[in-house]
């Protein structure tokens, strides 16, 4: 095939073009930091195998997470009532996280069962590594039915 | 040496001459036009105009009364950045320092923050007016659509600038604001679909937004040069293509025909009266004049407003303390309303982006050529209805959301103090898939064709008439059967409102469309009018979900 | 009329911007400094006309030229280890290390008078600025919002007795620091009470309701003004502290006992201390909570003493109560577990109303248990769904026993049984 000049044309304004959304490109993926200064959210909880069943509030205090294994099953709950921010404490006996400040109360699953919360507590991203560590990332958060039982906000051990 | 001598040596110098090029001024029609032509600032307008387009009834000086806001941002924000820092430890030990060491700090931060307030005002009520006199119309379809794109910049520069001074007002309402970008369909990470692409809180839209996962450091940098420089830069560059474009298409005030007298029947318009051919005048001083009287008026309004109200500076900012409750800022607490009735993929993303693609969508759906040049509500009732009916819903919206929303965003009364405690919202439910799935098909379908296969136009007043006789009717029979007289009443209010505009409208005033221009046109007013279903549903039946797919996030 | 608008608009422009200016000149600050200055001269002046010495005379001249070609100016204090800027001795110029070297002056009243007491040497100015101890804020120049009695400011004006507090955030063991008082009383309170029966300070006490360490960090967007009847510019975390030494908590923090929005909740249990407190004690108390913080400062600020020994005991009793208060049981049981304390809905003796309901008073019923029923009540707690309601549809009472299995063992353990057993009383309510 004869390259005409007319077709040899096409090709540099092809090199322009492909040069221009190249830049476009490259000026999109300049935007995305590679690395961020932000406290870390993330950490390593420790052996997920050694979770007792049911509620565990060893995290409590360093983290603000409570544990929760159900069915085979971990989950993380952030410890922050979601009406204006304090602490509730786990309460064994009835079965249910209870807010000091405004009295709101919630199941082990995070669901609102009475008080002034809006909405159930937040559950935070959770993985196993390859050493076998639970590792709880804080800063990723769900608390929609639905999705929250499922990966990556749930994990089996 | 008298003074008159002296003032022609000084313009006729060589200096004077080439710098002004004019001589002395001797008020004669040459040197009027040529103050404008031979002026840069001056010389978009034209020389001459028609005396119509000098009404003040006509354009409010709207346009120009943004621009200048425009200018005095400007200013204003340039004088601001001498003293400002967009550091998480600096920004708001900045804003005190302007507030209590710096010169006339104070009156500058005000002027600012009230411009920017007014600028918006000012923007969207020019809006209203170009549609109503049907400004937009052809050949002026492409300047309405850059006039969309800067009220949307508008909107952003606001937006970016209220992060600025560091305090729980603003990172609050910028993490609302920007958790609605996290809802992106396939882009955000609470998005419908996104786990689809791997999209994760990472690399999400909102990640680059903000530069990080949470409102912080890099945010405030980002929203700072988006603000300062980006954004002006842009919209700068659509201001001009804005002007240019109004002077290559000319002035629209100045139609060639305008209706005649409404005494000829039926008020059809009467072909070309003789204000077609009226006189024209110079533009120098008599429209110059007027808009110097404007932007007058509005420098006034701005210095005494900054003057007699300080732009609001709560605590420092503090990422682990949400207020309750937190707003947004005002022109998108509409969109935060309805995040109470639609998931953020919809009232967030889907329903803003409508929204802008709809306005510019307008003068390509409309054909009407007619109404151009002055207030023309009898040449085109349809598009002028439903245009003020969607302006109507949103700043209904903001009303209900600055206003009517107290802590938890529970229902406040504007009266009613917050101290109150509310009872938390009712249960809600969902319709089974399959139900709402049938609802939705019926609903884009029957909503479509219906109008349209119609054998015969239904004149209104039957149409209503009847519509309320058959509500009263089945009304109260689902009276009976439990419903309250509140849920009833919504039923069939939220019903009226579906007829009127997505039926009986469109069957008289959008059966002689073309098929792609009617079908935009149906797409676009029945998703207008299923947001206000949607949102009586809900308020009157606790309807969360018509349409729940959990699984991909996608819930309507 | 063109004409007429254009005039309008030019001249009100100008007269506007001329206000604004007149505003922005006429700042308080100026008022309070050029006093100051007019002040110093006028005694400096009298200093000068009952001075004969002509050395002397010299010295006061040369001081009464420094003050009055001295300018009006924003004076302040930049605090480097707190990243702080106070400029509080804008007004306060007689505290101003730099105008005022002798940081000492005649004047009585505020804002002329020179910083009381000696304090000024051991806390050198500028290194510890106003605000670290007084708090305020230290940015603003006027007066209302230097003082911190704003809204979004979170940190008033602290005064006595309150400011002990700032003395103790440094000051470890202050118990016997001459300044810190109140802070010591408080402190003392705090413990004879059994306030760490239910507040955990840190971690160290019960977990019945919040950790005290940082009360005096609480947000305010955190508290429920609500029911306090305290007006917008009154919200604090020391009047909210002091409410609830002073009021009845259960009317501060009602909630929802009758179950109008959902489950019954209780009121907060926190037991009426106002009836036994004075209000100078309550105070102290303040004082000494709002001196829990966790705002860091830089070690080289913080000054130890040696802590009180600890006490030692032979006596087993002796040792039982002491162990009965180191732990906070008074806090619910009553001192010397002479009275138990409201709890509400929580079945009483001769009870009407849910708010009758009461902890048990140990000395009528330890007599009731045996040794190792005692021990093993104190290592497990009555969890809250064990304590008997009043009204069963109303809610769960808000106080409880916590399991103290992981905090007293041992010999402790064994001596507050011994001591428990002591103050029953035999025979009498059976």
């Amino acid at each position: 095939m004869d390259v005409t000049r007319r077709s040899f044309l096409w090709a540099g304004w092809a090199a322009l073009v492909a040069f221009a959304v190249g830049n476009l490109a490259a000026a999109a993926r300049f935007m995305f930091p590679n690395v961020i200064y932000e406290p870390s959210q993330k950490f390593n909880a420790g052996p997920a195998a050694e979770f007792p069943e049911g509620v565990s509030t060893q995290l409590t205090t360093a983290w603000r997470i409570w544990v929760v294994r159900k069915e085979g099953f971990l989950y993380a709950l952030l410890a922050r009532c979601t009406h204006l921010g304090c602490t509730p404490n786990w309460f064994s006996d009835q079965n249910r996280f209870r807010c000091p400040c405004h009295g709101s109360n919630f199941t082990p699953g995070g669901d609102v069962i009475a008080g002034p919360a809006p909405k159930p507590l937040w559950r935070c991203r959770v993985e196993v590594a390859s050493t076998g560590d639970l590792m709880i990332d804080r800063a990723i958060l769900e608390n929609r039915p639905g999705l929250r039982e499922r990966p990556p906000f749930v994990v089996s051990v | 040496m008298n003074f008159p001598n002296l003032k022609a040596a000084l313009i006729n110098s060589q200096i004077w001459r080439s710098i002004f090029r004019s001589g002395i001024w001797k008020d004669t029609p040459r040197d009027r036009a040529g103050h404008v032509i031979g002026n840069l600032w001056l010389h978009l307008h034209p020389v001459r105009i028609r005396p119509r387009a000098l009404q003040w009834t006509y354009t409010w000086g709207l346009g120009g009364i943004s621009f200048l806001l425009f200018l005095i941002l400007t200013v204003t924000g340039v004088f601001l950045m001498f003293y400002y820092r967009p550091t998480m430890e600096l920004a708001y030990r900045d804003m005190k320092d302007l507030e209590f060491a710096i010169t006339l700090g104070k009156l500058l931060r005000n002027s600012h923050r009230w411009a920017a307030q007014a600028m918006l005002v000012a923007v969207i009520l020019h809006m209203i007016r170009v549609y109503l006199t049907g400004a937009y119309k052809k050949p002026r379809e492409f300047n309405w659509c850059i006039g969309v794109l800067l009220l949307t910049l508008t909107l952003f520069l606001s937006f970016t600038g209220y992060l600025l001074p560091w305090d729980q007002l603003d990172i609050w309402a910028v993490t609302v604001g920007t958790n609605l970008a996290a809802a992106t369909p396939f882009l955000g990470y609470e998005g419908p679909f996104s786990s689809l692409l791997g999209v994760h809180v990472a690399n999400d839209v909102r990640f680059v937004l903000l530069g990080g996962t949470v409102v912080g450091e890099n945010t405030l940098l980002r929203f700072y040069v988006l603000h300062c420089v980006f954004v002006p830069l842009v919209a700068g560059a659509l201001i001009m293509l804005h002007f240019w474009r109004i002077r290559k298409d000319s002035f629209s005030a100045a139609p060639l025909a305008l209706p005649g007298p409404r005494s000829s029947a039926e008020g059809a318009a009467a072909p070309l009266s003789s204000a077609s051919d009226e006189e024209k005048v110079e533009v120098w001083p008599h429209l110059v004049l007027r808009e110097y009287v404007a932007a007058g008026f509005t420098v006034l309004f701005i210095l005494l407003w900054s003057i007699l109200q300080n732009a609001p500076l709560e605590e420092l900012a503090n990422p682990t303390v949400t207020p309750n409750p937190s707003k947004a800022p005002w022109y998108f607490v509409g969109l935060q309303e309805l995040l109470r009735y639609f998931d953020p993929w919809i009232a967030g993303v889907m329903i803003p982006n409508l929204i802008i693609v709809g306005l510019m969508a307008i003068p390509y759906v409309n054909p009407n050529p007619k109404g151009v040049g002055y207030y023309a509500w009898r040449e085109s009732p349809f598009a002028i209805a439903t245009f003020l009916f969607g302006i109507l819903l949103w700043f209904v919206l903001i009303f209900i959301g600055y206003f009517c929303r107290g802590p938890n965003f529970a229902w406040y009364w504007p009266w009613e103090s917050w101290l109150v405690h509310k009872a938390p919202p009712p249960p809600t439910w969902d319709l089974p898939l399959w139900a709402g799935a049938l609802l939705l098909l019926f609903y884009f379908g029957f909503g479509i064709l219906g109008p349209r296969f119609l054998q015969r136009e239904i004149s209104f007043k039957p149409a209503v008439i009847f519509y309320w006789i058959f509500a009263a009717a089945a009304g109260a029979a689902i009276y009976l059967f439990g419903f309250t007289a509140g849920q009833v009443a919504a039923l069939f209010f939220f019903l009226f409102v579906y007829y009127l505009f997505g039926f009986l409208m469109p069957q008289r005033y959008l059966r002689d469309l073309s098929w792609p221009r009617y079908l935009t046109a149906m797409v676009f007013l029945l998703m207008m009018v299923g947001v206000v279903l949607k949102i009586g549903a809900m308020v009157g039946f606790n309807l969360h979900y018509i349409l729940a797919l959990p699984q991909y996030n996608f819930n309507i | 009329m063109l004409r007429k608008l254009f005039y309008l608009i030019n001249f009100s422009l100008l007269a506007f911007f001329l206000l604004a200016i007149r505003q922005d000149a006429r700042r308080g600050w100026k008022k309070y400094q050029s006093r100051y200055y007019r002040m110093e001269i006028a005694r400096l002046e009298q200093e000068l006309a009952q001075s004969s010495d002509p050395g002397k005379r010299e010295r006061i001249q040369e001081e009464i030229r420094r003050w009055r070609s001295m300018g009006l100016q924003i004076r302040q204090i930049i605090l480097r280890d707190f990243d702080r800027v106070d400029r509080c001795i804008t007004c306060h110029v007689g505290m101003d290390p730099f105008a005022n070297p002798s940081l000492t002056n005649s004047f009585t009243e505020n804002p002329y008078q020179a910083h009381p007491g000696k304090l000024s040497s051991s806390h050198p100015f500028p290194r510890y600025g106003c605000t670290l101890c007084h708090q305020g804020q230290g940015l603003a120049t006027e007066v209302a919002a230097a003082h911190g009695a704003v809204r979004h400011w979170e940190r008033p004006l602290l005064k006595p007795p309150y400011l002990a507090a700032s003395c103790a955030r440094c000051h470890v063991n202050f118990e016997e620091l001459p300044g810190a008082k109140a802070a010591a009383l408080g402190k003392d309170l705090f413990d004879k009470l059994g306030c760490v029966g239910c507040h955990a300070v840190n971690g160290e006490g019960g977990a019945v309701s919040v950790d005290l360490g940082d009360v005096a960090d609480k947000p305010l967007g955190r508290v429920d003004f609500s029911y306090t009847g305290l007006a917008r510019e009154e919200w604090s975390v020391k009047n909210w502290i002091e409410l609830h030494l002073t009021r009845d908590p259960m009317e501060i923090v009602p909630n929802d006992p009758q179950g109008k929005f959902g489950e019954p909740i209780p009121p907060s249990g926190m037991p009426p201390f106002y009836r036994e407190l004075q209000p100078s004690q309550a105070q102290a108390l303040t004082a000494y909570l709002l001196s829990l913080s966790h705002e860091s400062v830089p070690h080289e600020y913080y000054v130890y003493a040696s802590p009180k020994p600890k006490p030692r005991f032979a006596n087993p009793v002796e040792h039982g109560r002491y162990v009965f208060h180191k732990y906070g049981c008074q806090g619910c049981h009553g001192i010397g577990g002479a009275r138990g304390v409201r709890n509400f809905n929580a079945l009483g003796p001769d009870q009407t109303r849910m708010d009758q309901g009461a902890e048990p008073t140990l000395t009528k019923v330890v007599g009731t248990y045996t040794r190792e029923e005692l021990k093993e009540k104190i290592r497990n707690g009555v969890p809250s769904s064990a304590v008997v309601k009043f009204n069963p549809e109303g809610p769960i009472p808000p106080l409880y026993m916590p399991p103290w299995k992981d905090k007293i063992q041992g010999r402790e353990l064994e001596d507050l049984v011994t001591y428990l057993l002591s103050i029953a009383e035999k025979g009498q309510w059976w």
